[in-house]
């Protein structure tokens, strides 16, 4: 026997011996005992698709008449057979009950194109992140949640004297493993605080905590990828958050003592023994049953080199939702956030200025509609700015999955005024996880 | 001088101390959904006092994790949901900011309403598969309350917390719990009999929120507006639905008050069934004040549509 038949051999039997306990598994399968159940119904409603619907009227002219007056496209027949219910009753199901974490994985693809003369490539197609999240209880006493994303991080940016060459070089990398976030928290301890221990995104103003894909434009607001980086302010320490007895309003307190970032245009990790300092009050108010406002302000400071100088930040956040309850296909909300950096250096002092103006209404159960406005200086030249306009559309298919549009105008005092068109969808498997509020 | 500001002071000071004392020995209860209030208060009496997050006329799914929900939540001394994944997108965060051990999951006080319930429709096959099939909850279906012979078993569920946190009220709440029960027995008979003569008749939901209801009641659900749970109705799908009606006479179509009901009315232009909207919870409209007035309504309503 040669080697080749050899090989082929082996193949054959590796190939019999799969398909042999594919069927053996495929019998055991309890689902398919169901099969039969399905069946009967599917022939129900097969059987009466063939009789005559309305009097005289065609199936397909009905179905346009009904499109219209619900407003709805003719969307893509979504397969009968599946439409089912199922009727069955049994014990609790075992399904989840094992002792892994709660596990999901969430994807985001993004196109862009923009009008920059200064660029080789004004189009691009990426896979921008896959992010596993973990969650689950520690003990009585405590939580612990990780976050590992693939992805490509150090989005280019446009910053004054920035060499755009570089970016390149990011944009073309492979997806790079990164623990974003790593945390326990300890839930309750006494005078209602609460610990938070590892790697976390930083409280600081409303957004920075939340992930990127979950915010509902596509782009970073530009005075967030320019104070603290287009991946927000996350890095390694403790948090302690105090719920204050105040009982005619929530507010919430919170100390974040870490390390500082890596790489920051406003912070230089631990740079002469000094840590990064963050404080956080949340104020919220139900103005009525449908309407609510928050209102945040945050401090943080921090060394930016090795000589002793120093960046404080400011912010002021405002949130004002209108989601009625009574009606889940209509919502407003405004979002507003107002960061300053002051920064010290050898001699002389920066002050910065930058802010964003988001607004979003909800025109039918899964489209929204918002609009965007950026101004940022920047910490390190506060005679520079970068202004910008958006538009977005949001398309949520379902709580698991959503499609977005961003259309953004550019408009620089350091830059020749260009747009950028982005379109991003982003799905989740696994865990339900907590909607956001 | 001393004197009078003291002989004043103290009388103050008396009711001050005094005032607080009798409302601390109320346990404080907080439910998600209206219908577990009812049944903590008739069973707690005057020794509970009972808020619910939800609002009877909200889509018990999408409820809003306001920060201002956890003002009551970190005083509470008893929290119970509904439980299975109903408040999955909202409860976690709520007791995970509210800082109270006593209420979290597994606390002292916290109550999970659905144990002991015989649940329907729990999902079987690959787990991966079932998102599939729609917005399926992956323990069953977790409208149980709307099956009032399942509201003794959530009374029994709050029953056993009261007394574990209450011992000396013990009786008390063990006579409330029986009266509730012989209420619920008495009304559920009544009922049974009032639906009696529309034994088995066939009608359509908007979506698959009845088949406890549909089972306590003897109804038959045959079709449901949305094409699967949680996805809106597409034209061809309605087509299929007038068909149905149309094949099988049927003169109903229920839908909860939180649903678009447009689908519904163009069924019901075409086919000659009524749309009746009726109540997923108590309190979905102010005059149902009780869980037996949701269901004298709910049935009232669907047996004039009926008829």
């Amino acid at each position: 026997m040669n080697f080749r038949k050899f090989v082929w051999l082996n193949y054959w039997l590796i190939l019999g011996v799969f398909f042999t306990l594919a069927s053996v598994a495929g019998a055991q399968n309890p689902s398919s005992k169901k099969r039969g159940y399905f069946v009967s119904r599917n022939n129900k409603v097969v059987l009466s698709q063939s009789a005559a619907v309305d009097s005289g009227k065609t199936e397909s002219e009905l179905k346009s008449e009904l499109a219209k007056e619900l407003g709805v496209e003719t969307a893509k027949k979504t397969s009968e057979s599946e439409t089912t219910t199922q009727q069955t009753s049994a014990a609790r199901s075992d399904l989840f009950q094992n002792m892994n974490p709660n596990i999901s994985v969430i994807g985001t693809v993004l196109g862009s194109a923009n009008t920059m003369a200064a660029l080789d490539r004004n189009v691009d197609l990426s896979f921008q992140e896959g992010e596993f999240s973990f969650q689950a209880a520690v003990d009585p006493y405590a939580k612990a949640d990780f976050y590992i994303a693939f992805g490509k991080h150090g989005e280019s940016e446009l910053v004054p004297g920035h060499d755009d060459e570089n970016d390149d070089e990011h944009g073309e990398g492979g997806l790079e493993p990164e623990l974003e976030e790593a945390y326990i928290t300890f839930l309750s301890l006494p005078l209602s605080t609460q610990l938070k221990v590892g790697k976390f995104r930083g409280k600081f103003g409303k957004i920075n905590e939340t992930h990127p894909h979950a915010y509902n434009f596509i782009d970073v607001p530009l005075v967030y990828s320019n104070f603290l980086g287009p991946e927000g302010l996350n890095d390694e320490g403790v948090g302690l958050s105090w719920l204050l007895p105040n009982t005619v309003f929530f507010q919430e307190l919170t100390f974040q003592v870490t390390s500082g970032p890596a790489e920051n245009m406003s912070f230089a990790r631990a740079e002469g023994n000094r840590l990064l300092y963050l404080a956080h009050l949340k104020n919220f108010f139900d103005l009525n049953e449908n309407t609510t406002l928050e209102l945040g302000i945050s401090g943080l400071t921090g060394p930016n080199n090795a000589a002793g100088d120093v960046t404080n930040m400011f912010a002021a956040d405002l949130t004002l939702k209108w989601k009625p309850l009574r009606n889940r296909n209509r919502s407003f909300e405004l979002l507003s956030e107002f960061l300053l950096s002051e920064r010290s250096e050898p001699g002389n002092d920066i002050n910065s200025f930058g802010f964003f103006s988001h607004l979003r209404y909800q025109f039918a159960n899964r489209w929204f509609v918002g609009g965007l406005f950026d101004y940022s200086e920047f910490p390190e030249f506060s005679e520079f700015n970068h202004k910008a306009y958006s538009g977005i559309l949001q398309f949520f298919a379902t709580e698991f999955q959503k499609v977005e549009f961003h259309y953004k105008y550019n408009d620089g005092s350091f830059f020749d005024n260009f747009s950028e068109f982005k379109i991003r969808a982003v799905f989740v498997i696994g865990a339900h996880g907590a909607h956001q509020y | 001088m001393k004197k009078k500001l003291t002989g004043r002071i103290i009388p103050v000071l008396v009711v001050l101390i005094a005032l607080p004392a009798p409302a601390r020995e109320k346990l404080k209860v907080v439910t998600t959904l209206p219908d577990l209030s009812y049944i903590a208060q008739q069973i707690g009496g005057d020794k509970v006092e009972t808020f619910a997050i939800a609002k009877g006329y909200q889509d018990p799914h999408f409820v809003d994790a306001k920060p201002s929900f956890v003002l009551k939540l970190k005083r509470a001394d008893v929290f119970v949901q509904i439980g299975l994944d109903l408040e999955i997108g909202w409860v976690r965060p709520l007791l995970e900011t509210a800082r109270s051990s006593k209420i979290y999951f597994g606390g002292k006080g916290y109550v999970d309403a659905s144990s002991g319930i015989n649940l329907l429709e729990v999902p079987s096959g690959d787990a991966a598969q079932l998102r599939a099939k729609g917005d399926i909850h992956v323990f069953g279906n977790p409208h149980y309350w709307l099956d009032p012979r399942n509201g003794k078993g959530v009374a029994q569920n709050i029953l056993a917390k009261f007394v574990a946190l209450s011992p000396n009220a013990a009786a008390y709440f063990q006579k409330n719990y029986d009266n509730f029960v012989a209420k619920i027995d008495s009304a559920y008979a009544g009922w049974k009999e009032k639906m009696q003569p529309y034994a088995g008749a066939k009608i359509v939901a908007y979506h698959n929120s009845w088949p406890y209801f549909e089972k306590a009641f003897n109804l038959d659900i045959v079709a449901f507006i949305e094409p699967k749970p949680g996805i809106p109705p597409t034209p061809s799908h309605l087509v299929s639905v007038i068909k149905k009606i149309n094949q099988e006479n049927i003169k109903v179509i229920i839908i909860s008050p939180y649903f678009d009901d447009k689908p519904a009315k163009s069924i019901a232009k075409r086919t000659g069934a009524t749309v009746v909207k009726i109540a997923p919870s108590v309190q979905a409209w102010p005059n149902l004040k009780t869980y037996f007035d949701l269901f004298d309504f709910n049935l009232t309503k669907i047996i004039t549509a009926l008829e």
